[in-house]
């Protein structure tokens, strides 16, 4: 029940939106599509859903060629848009149980699941008010219930994030980390990647239509990247790395290594290195009070994407 | 870097995809249908401005039928009194009636099918509608079914009126049902063909636009150039002509209005006469709805005396397709069997057969290109998308 792209190539006249894409997202694991603006990550997303036809390249989702068998591709995805609109006048109960039955889900099986998805997202006390009345957050959550109303084996979400409080964030996180865990497919699309780094198990990162890397975020946890270390005394701390011989960069580059506390920052391996680093400068007496990564995992791999592609 | 770059693909590489399949375009169910049209009804009839606008509708029709009858029975009482008299101001009541309801009808249906694919569209509604598993057919027929539904609710507030012109006398009953089930067959044309429109265009007003121009195409449009056409299919040719033979010399003396005294005999001649063959641009006129609806409706019984609008589209029409008829009759003078005469010429244009099937085929048909049309544009995976649209 995975989804799988090799070589998808889809233009609109002359723009090349997606230009050889391939990816493969696994059961049971959360996958990220990362890139930048107009990187064609929606338009990857539009073919995976079936709604358009690559113009090159295969697809199966869940097992199924959409082309194929576009009907039986639809049965198996949930699909959520970055942008979509709500039946101004219809209520969250009314628009789950019209796609309910859109999707065939049995009465008797539709009204037990919709309470329970009303429920998921914190909008049973908003079930018979009419959607026009919910904020874009409400909306958002109302998108994503409406995505998984026919309990859908791969699930597709563009942006999911977008407009949501951090409290919606994190129940974002905790629902499809327990859909994962019980074996769903899910392909999320976002570019706020702190994000994604507490919820993806891997990483596909597209620029210009093209897949330039994939990643499992395990491995970028060991990728070399920035860490922030902070002590008490700023120029014990520098003296000391400057002992050991290790290149650092301080937060205010012209200002001279303060008597007080301040922080600099170190580029390191691994969290092996770091868990050594801090080892030593404790045995060394310094009084470290932070040692965290100075970016996310993926986005210092996004960075990097980005500096070698100019 | 653990990160693994991957090949990158030069454009002319990779497997064209398989040929898409659409399998289940075409596959209908009841559920399907039902429960689009119950998605878009209740979007609707929510809104509070769609009673409003049938309650001003309803006051609209009510008044001018009132107006109607008013001065239907106004000329009725100038003109005297006679079962004849009473049967033209009853039906001249009902066609009027009949053919607001519907001028009013073919304004309102594209206001609701017209907008209602693009409108979804652009609301981003559609493209989740399309990834269940809802078949193109059935969103649209139960699309169509939403608005036919709604158009349906102003024929139903227009019914009663329309009823009371019925009751002013003149037509018979199966008149008023093939009336009120071809104005309602009518009104799913103008549906389907909106939401054929709306499929195609990218902007509501674009389609509602082009929906217009249709409906102007088959009842105003038709009509003009029916009429420009009409020189066209005319000339002076050599016809039989049934003519009065005023021999020289015959000695004919007038009555104080001007009428010959004496018959003058009629004899059959071959002349020149300018005619024009209409009966090769009758189709111009076919496909009207109006034309269709006055057509439909039986004559009165009381025969031709009885010169109501309707009655007059009627044989006009079924009169042009005929064409010309030989012998022209140019016997003036025999006024007094002018009845009997009108009664033959609307037996001869009855046997030609009726006009309004194959008007209202060509509607039916134009309909089906509609709902075709709009299937066509909502199946997926979509190869082309419209100009300036986004899929969601």
């Amino acid at each position: 029940m995975s989804i799988e792209a090799h070589g998808v190539r889809r233009s609109f006249g002359a723009v090349r939106a997606v230009d050889g894409v391939d990816l493969v997202a696994r059961p049971g694991r959360v996958t990220a599509l990362i890139g930048p603006n107009g990187s064609g990550k929606t338009t990857l997303l539009l073919v995976l859903a079936g709604l358009l036809r690559p113009d090159a390249g295969t697809v199966r989702v869940g097992g199924v060629d959409p082309l194929a068998d576009s009907r039986g591709a639809r049965a198996v995805t949930g699909w959520m848009p970055d942008v979509f609109g709500t039946w101004d006048s219809l209520t969250a109960r009314e628009v789950l149980l019209t796609f309910a039955a859109a999707y065939r889900v049995p009465d008797d099986v539709a009204r037990p699941r919709v309470e329970e998805l009303l429920a998921t997202v914190h909008l049973t006390e908003y079930a018979d008010r009419p959607a026009h009345v919910l904020s874009r957050g409400q909306k958002q959550r109302l998108g994503l219930a409406r995505a998984l109303v026919h309990d859908p084996q791969v699930l597709l979400l563009d942006e999911p994030a977008s407009g949501l409080d951090p409290r919606s964030r994190v129940d974002l996180r905790v629902l499809l980390r327990d859909l994962a865990g019980r074996g769903t497919t899910i392909l999320v699309s976002s570019h706020v990647l702190t994000e994604l780094d507490e919820m993806a198990d891997d990483a596909v990162f597209l620029s210009a239509g093209r897949t330039v890397a994939t990643q499992s975020v395990r491995d970028a946890v060991t990728t070399r990247r920035p860490w922030r270390l902070r002590a008490l005394s700023q120029r014990a701390l520098v003296t000391w790395l400057d002992e050991r011989g290790l290149r650092w960069r301080a937060d205010e580059p012209f200002a001279a290594p303060a008597e007080g506390a301040g922080g600099v920052v170190v580029e390191l391996e691994s969290e092996e290195a770091a868990a050594a680093l801090l080892r030593d400068a404790v045995g060394a007496g310094i009084a470290v009070t932070a040692l965290s990564p100075a970016t996310g995992a993926l986005e210092s791999t996004y960075l990097t994407l980005e500096e070698e592609r100019r | 870097m653990s990160t693994e770059a991957q090949p990158r693909i030069a454009p002319d590489e990779g497997a064209v995809p398989p040929p898409v399949r659409h399998a289940g375009v075409w596959s209908l169910t009841w559920a399907g249908v039902r429960t689009v049209a119950a998605l878009e009804l209740r979007q609707r009839v929510r809104s509070t401005r769609w009673i409003v606008s049938l309650v001003v509708f309803g006051v609209v029709v009510g008044i001018v039928t009132t107006l109607t009858y008013v001065v239907a029975r106004q000329l009725t009482g100038d003109l005297g009194t006679g079962a004849a008299l009473d049967e033209t101001a009853g039906r001249t009541m009902f066609g009027f009636i009949v053919f607001f309801v519907l001028f009013l009808g073919l304004l309102v249906s594209p206001t609701l099918s017209a907008t209602s694919i693009n409108g979804d569209r652009a609301h981003g509604t559609l493209a989740t509608l399309q990834v269940t598993l809802l078949s193109p057919a059935e969103i649209v027929l139960g699309k169509l079914l939403a608005s036919w539904v709604a158009s349906l609710a102003f024929l139903a507030v227009s019914v009663p009126f329309i009823v009371w012109a019925f009751a002013t006398g003149g037509t018979a009953l199966v008149g008023l049902v093939t009336t009120v089930l071809l104005l309602a067959v009518v009104l799913a044309v103008v549906c389907a063909i909106g939401l054929g429109f709306s499929a195609l265009t990218a902007r509501t007003a674009g389609s509602a636009v082009l929906t217009y121009v249709t409906l102007a195409g088959l009842t105003v449009v038709s009509l003009i150039v029916f009429g420009l056409s009409v020189p066209l299919v005319s000339g002076v040719e050599r016809v039989e002509v049934l003519t009065e033979d005023w021999a020289p010399g015959r000695d004919i003396t007038f009555d104080e209005q001007g009428r010959p005294s004496e018959e003058i005999p009629c004899v059959l001649r071959e002349e020149d006469r300018y005619v024009s063959h209409t009966e090769r641009t009758w189709w111009l006129l076919a496909a009207n709805p109006f034309v269709v609806v006055a057509d439909a409706l039986p004559p009165a019984t009381g025969g031709a005396a009885i010169a109501d609008p309707m009655t007059g589209i009627r044989y006009g029409v079924r009169t042009m397709r005929l064409g010309v008829q030989e012998p022209l009759d140019e016997c003036w003078s025999a006024w007094q069997q002018w009845d009997e005469r009108e009664r033959d010429r609307r037996e001869r244009a009855d046997a030609l057969g009726a006009v309004w099937p194959f008007g209202l085929a060509a509607n039916l048909l134009l309909g089906a290109a509609g709902v075709v049309v709009a299937v066509r544009r909502l199946t997926i995976p979509q190869a082309k998308l419209p100009r300036g649209t986004r899929v969601a």
